[in-house]
């Protein structure tokens, strides 16, 4: 079924007639050079004299190192320099809490950490280079997992954490024991997630040349300006020493946001080099060297009255940071919070904890721990609706949150079409009927989740500012700093911008980050660039065609205020002397403009500060302007012979304000649903000794085209009253409730439900004989939870009686 | 793979990433660039096939090295993506003989005297290829990085196959990674492609 045949009610929000190009599928600015190879990747920098780097490193969880002998590879024909942590400024640098070296000093602390490096020739010179440099190791005792890090005595990650604790916050907003006392049926539980990589097809890669004293960087990273603050720090520069400039993105979802160490091994390797040099990850390196989805240890429990209101929520979060820091801090905020906005809880309580371990450093992955969150309260929530016999879609109807909600974190709602979603979605799925006619092994469930638009996390600022420049030709410069890591962004400011104009889209360019030369931006994460960068273009252009109006008044003589821009010309009517209706270019009014005595560019100036608070130690402030919703509803299939899973087909309803390009928010829709499978079903690794066994594809299984259900996609009519046109973020959130919604459904086909990601075969096969756990596998952290029978009857007759009408 | 191989032109309009001075990629026959003998590599071995319609001849020091490394390191057409070196992620597919092959898993020495195809190859009556032109207007890419293994992909498929049905398109795609799209958007620019096929002269006819 498709929802656009749905029918849906006005909303009257008074919202003003769009321009014609807003909503309008307009190709991307960058498709062509896309699909003919031309777009310059990271790898695909070359600099005159350039050379290739490789880096050396730990083969050990934890280790003192004893000495470097460098000599070898030193002498290695076509090596130009050796680096190592005696070459650096043995500074720690890190987003929230400065741990980290760029290269080690005196210790490691995974298998992985940087040791040395190696500029030569040729890549393949380079790592011969690197294998000959000779490490000698104290094989320290490791912590391999968070129960092993939170042991009495345990051996310290770092010696100034005390109990391995990075980070532990926590809050009892409403007091929840009292709403407990209150409560008819509590639901508890504890679920566990797992690393998960982002999986970009392009690796982690920058090339670095120094002039005298300063450095530029060739990154393909997802926030220039903020990456550029940390290198500079890394390297003990000033940061006017530090320039970085954005290639294509070749995939980001969090991964690229600047907290490994590649860019800066790559200046240190340059300056010492005296050469620009260009350091790639393999995709070895990815995987056990960059910084994946944090694992959880998520314990849940949910109050509800008998007739179905929750009351309250109190949560307990072990979070597995790794051997470093990075986001992961800020993550563990927003998956201990951020579900708070979804539902009208009366008192919320939490715990949470970021522990230090041997393993690889964990961070930001789209959804930035909404993932985690949703799989475990989403669990609860389902689990609650079996014990309630109220199902799952009326449920979530019950407690949603609506435009003007206010969570217990002080979320302010303003535009909010939860409710919406949840009907269309279930609507879609065919809800109804596949509840009134039900297939043996076949399982139906739902999920919900809430996300940010811009989240205020480093510093009292989560702003955008453009220029927006007419040129003599007729076209316009959209100069921002956010760029573009696929999702369309700079698409969609052109868009923006071209609206406000009135000229076409084809003739906006929106050149990519330079920290020299666009304007300050913290670029591309928490779904921010539409909402946050959208309203300051479309600000700079509003200004820069009230200047290109009153430049073509003096120039046509006709007020301004009379006068309109369409498809690139300048119109206006008869005069009042009879004079017939005029018109000039655009392109002739900016060169007439400039061409004269004192003569002007016409240039707009835009700027917006998300209307959102800084939270405080505990989390509580409205951390963003805007927030978006999506309602997802999966129907599986699980094959009662081996425990495999099926999706079959998949609905979900977005509620991103307007859609101002509908293919690109499609795409983000559905590339986020595939990711969710993705950590739902089949991605993970196995682990010996702190790291995973054959890092590669070939081990870890990305979803392909073949195993993607039926998808239905649809965006509720929505429009947020503070977002450019109406529009809000939608690039995370419809990964955030895939997991639970595929576990809610296997434990509807076969009544088992899997408490440790992935789903596989394996832990479904063994629940559904005796409950037992499936084979012991090692795992990166906590001991496996076991995969349990439902305590709500299997799938059946039993539970038909129960389904309402999802309203 | 010295610093004396061939560059290739940035991508100087967006951000002014400065390069090297461009040198032609698909050279005339005997002139290729990237083939003098490394300095102090008088081991190197000449390898000659037919590159996009010309005929190259490049000089390699390992005769076992990916032809991906040779087509990016030596001859600079860095179109073609790395995406695992091992062979399953096809970002680095490109058509040797008329089938699409990972160049990760083919060694360079072995197309000796054969015909390979890059995504720098493609063209069109309108100067992309139907199935360029098919990502284009289908929105069947992101980021991108993925984009020229399936369109290569694709390619051979229609080559072989002008109208492959439902079950052969899914089977192409699914030999491919992209992390960005979920594959809706690639599958419909398949479908797209087939039809665009269909009204337009394949470029086997047009050569």
């Amino acid at each position: 079924m498709s929802t656009a045949e749905l029918p849906i009610a006005p909303l009257g929000l008074g919202r003003a007639a769009l321009p014609r190009i807003v909503g309008s599928p307009v190709e991307r600015i960058d498709a062509v050079e896309k699909v003919t190879g031309r777009a310059v990747y990271a790898a695909d920098s070359r600099l005159p004299r350039m050379l290739h780097g490789a880096v050396v490193r730990s083969p050990h969880a934890c280790a003192r190192i004893i000495s470097i002998d460098t000599s070898r590879a030193e002498r290695l024909p076509g090596v130009h320099t050796v680096v190592t942590g005696a070459d650096t400024a043995r500074v720690k640098w890190g987003a929230f809490r400065p741990d980290l070296y760029p290269l080690a000093i005196g210790r490691v602390r995974y298998v992985g950490d940087e040791v040395a490096a190696v500029a030569a020739r040729d890549p393949e010179t380079a790592r011969r280079a690197a294998e000959l440099i000779h490490v000698e190791y104290e094989v320290l005792p490791a912590v391999l997992s968070l129960d092993e890090a939170l042991a009495e005595g345990a051996p310290l990650v770092h010696d100034d954490a005390p109990g391995n604790v990075a980070h532990e916050f926590g809050f009892d907003r409403g007091g929840v024991e009292a709403w407990f006392d209150r409560s008819d049926v509590v639901v508890e539980g504890t679920w566990q997630s797992e690393r998960q990589w982002h999986g970009s097809i392009e690796t982690i890669g920058c090339t670095a040349e120094w002039t005298r004293d300063r450095v530029s960087l060739w990154v393909n990273t997802q926030t220039p300006f903020l990456a550029r603050q940390r290198y500079a720090t890394a390297l003990g520069l000033p940061l006017r020493a530090v320039r970085v400039v954005q290639t294509e993105v070749g995939g980001g979802f969090g991964g690229k946001s600047g907290d490994d160490n590649t860019s800066v091994i790559c200046a240190l390797l340059a300056r010492r080099a005296g050469r620009p040099v260009q350091l790639v990850n393999t995709r070895e390196e990815e995987f056990l060297a960059s910084r994946p989805r944090i694992p959880m240890r998520y314990t849940v429990r949910l109050g509800f009255t008998e007739d179905g209101l929750v009351t309250a929520k109190d949560i307990e979060v072990v979070a597995d940071n790794g051997a470093y820091t990075g986001k992961a801090q800020a993550v563990l905020g927003a998956a201990t919070v951020r579900h708070d906005a979804l539902f009208n809880y009366r008192a919320v309580r939490a715990h949470s904890r970021l522990i230090y371990t041997n393993l690889e450093p964990t961070g930001a992955f789209r959804g930035f721990g909404n993932p985690s969150a949703d799989w475990a309260v989403g669990q609860a929530w389902d689990l609650a609706a079996a014990r309630l016999g109220i199902d799952v879609p009326d449920l979530f109807l019950l407690n949603a949150v609506e435009s003007g909600s206010v969570s217990p974190h002080n979320h302010k709602i303003t535009s909010c079409e939860l409710k919406q979603c949840i009907r269309r979605a279930a609507q879609a799925i065919g809800w109804q009927a596949k509840r009134a006619e039900r297939t043996p092994h076949r399982g139906l469930a739902m999920g919900v989740s809430v996300h940010v638009s811009g989240r205020r996390s480093f510093g009292d600022y989560d702003g955008s500012s453009a220029i927006v420049r007419l040129t003599e030709d007729g076209r316009a410069t959209v100069i921002v700093g956010e760029g573009e890591i696929g999702t369309g962004a700079r698409t969609t400011l052109a868009q923006i911008a071209a609206a406000e104009l009135g000229i076409p889209v084809a003739d906006v360019s929106v050149p990519r980050p330079d920290t020299d030369l666009t304007t300050h931006a913290l670029g591309a994460l928490a779904s921010r660039v539409t909402y946050v960068a959208g309203n300051a273009v479309q600000r700079a252009a509003q200004q820069a065609c009230e200047r290109l109006l009153d430049a073509a008044a003096r120039q046509l003589d006709r007020p301004a205020a009379q006068l309109w821009v369409e498809d690139g010309t300048v119109h206006g009517p008869a005069g009042p002397d009879g004079e017939g209706p005029v018109s000039a270019p655009v392109g002739a009014v900016v060169r007439a403009e400039l061409y004269r005595p004192g003569g002007e560019p016409i240039v707009g100036l835009g700027s917006f500060d998300n209307p959102s608070e800084f939270p405080d130690g505990s989390r509580y402030g409205n951390e963003s302007g805007a927030y978006n919703f999506v309602a997802e509803a999966a129907e599986v299939e699980v094959d009662p012979a081996t425990g495999a899973v099926r999706v079959l087909e998949l609905a979900a309803v977005a509620d991103c304000g307007t859609v101002l390009n509908p293919p690109l928010a499609e795409g983000q829709v559905e590339g986020a649903i595939a990711q969710g499978l993705g950590m739902a079903l089949t991605e993970r690794f196995h682990w010996q000794e702190g790291a995973p066994v054959r890092p590669n594809f070939s081990d870890y299984k990305l979803p392909t085209a073949g195993v993607m259900p039926k998808l239905h996609i649809g965006f509720a009519d929505s429009y947020e009253p503070t977002g450019p046109f109406g529009a809000k973020g939608v690039g995370e959130i419809a990964l955030d409730p895939v997991p639970s919604i595929i576990a809610s459904a296997v434990a509807d086909a076969v009544g088992v439900r899997v408490h440790e990601l992935p789903i596989t075969a394996e832990k479904i096969y063994w629940g559904m004989r005796n409950g037992e756990p499936g084979a012991a596998v090692p795992v990166t952290s906590a001991p496996a939870v076991p995969a349990v029978q439902d305590p709500s009857p299997p799938a059946g007759a039993d539970r038909a009686g129960q389904e309402g009408d999802p309203r | 793979m010295t610093d004396t191989t061939t560059h290739r032109p940035g991508d100087t309009a967006a951000g002014g990433h400065r390069t090297a001075p461009a040198t032609q990629c698909a050279a005339q026959p005997g002139t290729a660039p990237g083939t003098a003998p490394r300095a102090g590599t008088s081991t190197a071995v000449p390898l000659r096939f037919r590159l996009n319609g010309e005929d190259v001849e490049v000089h390699v020091q390992d005769p076992a090295a990916p032809l991906l490394d040779v087509l990016r390191h030596d001859l600079g057409l860095t179109g073609t993506k790395s995406g695992c070196a091992i062979g399953y992620c096809g970002a680095c597919t490109v058509i040797v003989d008329g089938a699409a092959v990972p160049s990760c898993l083919q060694m360079a020495g072995l197309v000796e005297g054969r015909d390979v195809r890059t995504v720098e190859g493609l063209e069109g009556p309108g100067g992309l290829d139907p199935v360029q032109e098919a990502f284009v207007a289908r929105a069947g890419l992101q980021c991108g990085f993925c984009t020229p293994g399936h369109v290569m992909a694709l390619r051979a498929l229609l080559d072989a196959d002008p109208e492959p049905d439902e079950e052969r398109i899914r089977e192409v795609v699914d030999g491919n990674y992209c992390r960005c799209t979920g594959y809706v958007k690639i599958l419909d620019s398949a479908r797209e492609a087939v039809a665009r096929q269909k009204t337009a002269p394949t470029t086997e006819e047009e050569r």
